[in-house]
């Protein structure tokens, strides 16, 4: 057994570096820079029942060692990426977590009645969506209404459930206990930190929205202290997010207690971020010692 | 990674500058970070190649902010990052050709201009090119083609005859080409456009840099930058 496998919600991965959704389409926009399969999983773009054109205007701002976005989960609706996108995704030897959104209740329970049928590996149930106007983040904000969405798409989906969080809740220790009491089997996070930018030469919001997701470097010590903090409450793994750029990044989050990592932003400033990330893993074991990279998993 | 072999000033805050593992055709553009490993500015620049030799290709760009600024700070055997190349870059057509350039938009069409000389010797080659200010480089323009005009101050658009038989290529600021796109659509003219768009990526990942066209959303950094006129709603 490789030394970076490891097990994720019962599907075994080649490594514990996962592209994080929205940063890497359906798995084929990187492929001039390297093999997609080199992954140990890939998330899809967020989708939504119907799809969606996303969001007017502005829609990503450099912000200092990160980005703001406001893409607005433009999407091509559930329906189309299991007839198109599903089929050429699965051809790439990663686990494939399928990342889906909603603007209401009914919108979660369709979407993952579809989902449930498909050849996917994970579902990654995002209620942290911080872009699009009904719904998305506002599931995943209180528990109740967490727990709610959560306990419906778990009847209705036999996948591997994975829930992403947001770190925009007011007591997110709250909502991941919450989660993982109505079924979850891992949680992932974070999602995107609710920022805002302002024009000051036309003196106005950047974004439509006016408010926008912040990623990048910039945001990896508040979302490590909460993967931190996320994996001292439940029991079930999570997956760690956030501005991982390198290796040395990545174990921090596993250090933290996360079974896994996802990468989104880096790879925009660096295509190669991951493959160099999984690199500097492999390599730390050798140097360590370590028969497996989960060895040192919550160490801190 | 790249290395600069020079970087000069050509005009006021206007640069250009010569790297190395650059190839490219015509149209197309790279993703340069003129701080490589920074994370700091963290987004890679979309840059067109204006002209490119082999490997080389060297990039004209005015400085507007803090990556185009440090951009025009690294010297020769500095390095920087450049992904690329990007974008689907200019169709060669066994045709005329005209070009319409605005401002720093003038990059993207001085390789074209070359690779179709290089390639269909015996057609006409015509290049407008408008200027708010300072205009830069514009002889270079005027030896690869039959006709050259230069407008500064004015709207370059209007010195354009859309119904003379061409393939037409402009870039430049947006109600330049709305403009463009106006004229050649009453000539019955096919024009296409090389946008602009804020980016992220760079490769077709994030949707970033959406713009909407007559068959939906399509992205400027993997689908174009160039587009039909006809299809892009500006
Ligand atoms: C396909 C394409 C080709 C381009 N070719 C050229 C060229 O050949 N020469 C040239 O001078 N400029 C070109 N531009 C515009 C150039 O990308 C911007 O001027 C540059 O990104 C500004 O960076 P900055 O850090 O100096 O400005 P800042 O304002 O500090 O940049 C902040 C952020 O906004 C983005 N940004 C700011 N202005 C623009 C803009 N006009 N278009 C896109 N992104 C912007 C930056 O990339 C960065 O992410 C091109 C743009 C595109 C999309
Ligand atoms: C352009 C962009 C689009 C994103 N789209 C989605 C999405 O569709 N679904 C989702 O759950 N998260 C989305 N995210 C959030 C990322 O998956 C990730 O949670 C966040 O960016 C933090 O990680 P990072 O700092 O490594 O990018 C998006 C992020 C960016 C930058
Ligand atoms: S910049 Fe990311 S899709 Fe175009």
């Amino acid at each position: 057994m490789s030394r970076l496998q490891v097990n994720l919600l019962g599907v075994s991965m080649k490594n514990p570096v996962i592209a994080a959704s929205g940063t890497f389409g359906f798995g084929e926009e990187y492929r001039a820079f390297f093999d997609p399969g080199l992954l140990g999983g890939i998330s899809s773009k967020g989708l939504t029942l119907h799809g969606s054109k996303g969001n007017g205007g502005v829609r990503v701002w450099e912000t200092p060692a990160g980005m703001l976005n406001s893409i607005g989960l433009e999407n091509p609706g559930v329906a189309h990426f299991i007839e198109r996108e599903l089929p050429l995704m699965r051809r790439i030897p990663s686990a494939l977590l399928c990342n889906m959104g909603g603007h209401s209740l009914e919108d979660y329970e369709q979407g993952a009645a579809m989902l449930d049928k498909a050849d996917i590996d994970i579902l990654e149930l995002n209620i942290s969506c911080p872009n699009v106007k009904a719904g998305g983040m506002a599931f995943g904000m209180e528990p109740a209404t967490a727990a709610d969405v959560v306990r419906r798409v778990r009847a209705l989906c036999h996948h591997p459930l994975l829930v992403k969080l947001s770190p925009n809740a007011p007591d997110l220790i709250a909502v991941a206990r919450a989660v993982e009491e109505a079924g979850a089997d891992g949680l992932s996070l974070t999602n995107t930190f609710l920022g805002m930018a302002i024009d000051v030469d036309r003196r106005r919001a950047v974004f439509d929205n006016v408010y926008a997701g912040l990623s990048g470097p910039a945001i990896l010590p508040l979302a490590l202290r909460m993967v931190h903090q996320v994996c001292k409450a439940v029991t079930i793994p999570v997956v760690g997010l956030g501005g991982i750029a390198t290796w040395r990044d990545a174990l921090c989050f596993l250090m933290a207690g996360a079974t896994a990592v996802q990468m989104g932003t880096a790879g925009f400033a660096d295509p190669l971020a991951m493959p160099r990330a999984i690199e500097g893993l492999e390599k730390y074991c050798e140097e360590q010692g370590l028969q497996n990279i989960l060895e040192i998993r919550g160490i801190v | 990674m790249a290395v600069v072999l020079e970087n000069k000033r050509v005009a006021p805050d206007v640069y250009l500058m010569r790297l190395t593992d650059t190839p490219a055709k015509p149209g197309q553009f790279y993703m340069l970070r003129p701080l490589p490993g920074s994370l700091e500015p963290l987004l890679g620049r979309p840059i067109s190649v204006f002209d490119c030799e082999g490997c080389e290709s060297s990039f004209l760009y005015r400085v507007v902010g803090k990556g185009t600024e440090l951009l025009s700070q690294r010297r020769a055997s500095d390095s920087v990052d450049a992904v690329g190349p990007l974008g689907n870059g200019f169709p060669l057509e066994d045709r005329d050709l005209t070009v319409v350039g605005g401002g720093i938009g003038i990059a993207p069409l001085y390789y074209l201009l070359k690779a179709h000389r290089a390639r269909f010797p015996g057609r006409k080659r015509s290049a407008y090119l408008g200027f708010s200010g300072d205009s830069f480089l514009t002889e270079e323009f005027s030896a690869l083609c039959d006709v050259s005009k230069v407008n500064i101050g004015g709207f370059v658009t209007d010195d354009v005859d859309f119904s003379v038989p061409a393939l037409y290529c402009a870039c430049g600021p947006t109600p330049m080409l709305r403009a463009a796109k106006k004229r050649a659509e009453a000539a019955g003219a096919a024009l296409l456009l090389s946008l602009e768009a804020r980016m992220a990526c760079g490769v077709g990942a994030c949707l970033g840099c959406s713009c909407a066209t007559i068959s939906g959303n399509r992205r400027v950094c993997k689908d174009g930058p160039v587009f039909p006129a006809e299809e892009v709603l500006l």
